[in-house]
């Protein structure tokens, strides 16, 4: 299931699977080989970045809630040049498109930032972060400046809880495709320390309240694509978003940190890469040769020059 | 760095506070590393929603053994998920003959590994336990540790010497105020010695463990000018080099 972005005259991404990690939960896509399978993803977008340089927060930055977290980073990078210098050559080797996260700070510095991205090879897609409490004029300013200067497409991030106003400024200055949303800010007491701590709030629960989103904003602006990104945490939260709020990709966020193997599940599944196991196969059917071996526990009949059982007693366990 | 199974295969119970969990675990898990950990996750729930660091005290006949407070239920026979190995090894300096370990306001658990690594290679050890550490029990630690206890304002007997004979410091902190611990610390030590050396004193960073292997940013420290991530190139981090400059409480 092949997804292209990229409206006009510049260069369209294929994303060649629906899923890809939410920004800030995947490094710059050097996490660790042995946990993702990277081939299956469609795209791997970066942590946020800025055109300078962004020191870490400091004090707690983690409360762990029942079913959540609330994580306060301060968005630790090491401004844009930095970072397309240091992974470069990764980028390159990357069998996935590299969508970077570029956080909108100001008009000046993301036309500086759009105009170094463009001259890049490695970096296939840009996902404009806009903040929080961002009103339409300055969105519209932000992106309608991105699109001037960026030769790739230009995702836009949208900040939760949704406001149709930027959304229409976005879509009418340029974006490509929508991503919603960025996880909503909340505060929370460190139950540790008994301090509140801010931050970005992450959990199942909010995928109901995303999806009511997203299929506003999918009815909304029919013609443009829209990423859901928030509260993933199984393949079938992930495919609620696509057949039936109307995304047209799926961002999965902190969930797979704690089980990194969602990724490759989503991915997979809704690839189209999951094959439907007969009701009554036989465990290790699925393998050329090796069928044999169950069929021989339970002493069955087996033909191993077409890997099919011959036949099944009416009364066998499933 | 992989997700593997690890199997509870024995429990044990080391003092009031704490249990051992015995770990079969994957062949390339046993030769962690003092200073390494796993991030594990038991069950398919999202209660607690990310993993867990479990620190390893020691290895042994194939399994790691596994230090968790008493409030946590395991049962022999569990299964649970591991993600590993986190961070690098603490790093001795060549030579060393006496190593100071101080847990303040924390159990000594991250400490228990380089320790017992020290003994087997004659090193002296001293572990001084203060303000809540002093509840730890440590009958169980060999007897070839010399423990100490002091009290909540970095005070114990025999400072001055203690400090000036180790020849490096390890520091453990309660990870609720990390940054202002360890700065307490420091300050104590630049009040016992007249300069702190490079590769003495060092913090060995818990808070904020999100994932285990470097993509959250919630483990983030500031040395020598550089953003590190405590699960990647940590958690033993030099303190005269790491920003500390937050203020009592400060969130």
């Amino acid at each position: 299931m092949d997804i292209t972005i990229g409206r006009g005259n510049k260069e369209p991404v294929t994303l060649k699977t629906p899923v890809m990690p939410a920004a800030g939960t995947f490094g710059y896509g050097d996490a660790f080989p042995k946990l993702f399978d990277m081939d299956k993803l469609g795209a791997v977008v970066t942590r946020p970045v800025g055109w300078h340089k962004f020191d870490p927060a400091s004090g707690t930055r983690l409360v762990q809630r029942p079913g959540g977290v609330i994580l306060h980073t301060g968005l630790p990078n090491p401004g844009l040049t930095k970072v397309i210098r240091d992974h470069q050559p990764l980028w390159d080797m990357l069998e996935s498109p590299v969508i970077l996260h570029l956080i909108g700070t100001s008009e000046s510095d993301v036309e500086k930032a759009c105009k170094q991205i463009s001259l890049t090879t490695c970096i296939r897609a840009v996902e404009l972060g806009l903040k929080d409490d961002i009103v339409w004029q300055d969105a519209a300013a932000l992106v309608r400046v991105a699109t001037k200067h960026l030769e790739k497409p230009l995702l836009v991030r949208l900040p939760f809880p949704a406001n149709e106003d930027v959304a229409r400024a976005v879509v009418d200055n340029g974006a490509d495709a929508l991503v919603a949303f960025a996880p909503p800010r909340g505060a929370d007491r460190n139950p540790i320390s008994g301090k509140i701590v801010p931050g970005r709030v992450y959990g199942p629960l909010l995928k109901p309240m995303v999806m009511h989103a997203v299929g506003n904003l999918t009815r909304r602006f029919p013609g443009v694509q829209v990423i859901a990104s928030g509260g993933i945490h199984s393949v079938d939260d992930a495919r609620d978003y696509i057949l039936h709020a109307g995304a047209a990709a799926v961002q999965l966020d902190a969930a797979i940190w704690a089980n990194p193997n969602l990724l490759n599940l989503v991915s997979r599944d809704l690839a189209g890469l999951i094959l439907t196991r007969p009701k009554d196969a036989l465990s290790d059917e699925w393998f050329p040769g090796i069928g044999e071996t169950d069929a021989k526990k339970l002493g069955l009949p087996y033909n191993n020059n077409n890997r099919t059982r011959a036949s099944k007693p009416e009364n066998d366990a499933p | 760095m992989k997700e593997t199974s690890g199997l509870i295969e024995k429990i044990s119970l080391p003092n009031a506070t704490h249990q051992h969990l015995e770990v079969s675990v994957d062949p390339t898990l046993i030769t962690l590393k003092p200073g390494q950990f796993l991030m594990a996750r038991i069950g398919e729930t999202w209660e607690p929603y990310l993993r867990v660091p479990w620190i390893p005290v020691d290895a042994r006949a194939g399994r790691l053994v596994i230090e968790r407070p008493m409030s946590e239920a395991y049962q022999v026979g569990q299964t649970v998920s591991l993600i590993g190995e986190c961070g690098q090894l603490v790093r001795f300096r060549k030579g060393v003959r006496n190593v100071l370990f101080i847990a303040y306001d924390t159990p000594p658990t991250p400490l228990l590994m380089p320790i017992r690594l020290l003994l087997r290679n004659n090193v002296s050890t001293t572990l001084v336990l203060l303000g809540d550490a002093a509840h730890y029990g440590t009958k169980h630690l060999p007897p070839e540790v010399e423990v100490i206890h002091g009290d909540m304002d970095i005070n114990w007997p025999n400072q001055v010497m203690t400090v000036g004979w180790a020849d490096q410091v390890f520091v453990c902190v309660n990870p609720d105020d990390e940054p202002y611990r360890f700065a307490k610390i420091l300050e104590r030590f630049t009040e016992r010695r007249n300069e702190i050396p490079k590769n003495y004193l060092f913090g060995l960073f818990q808070a904020g463990m999100g994932c285990g292997f470097g993509v959250c940013d919630a483990c983030a420290v500031r040395v020598g000018g550089e953003v590190h991530l405590s699960c990647m190139t940590g958690p033993a981090f030099d303190l005269s080099l790491v920003k500390l400059s937050v203020a009592p409480g400060a969130e």
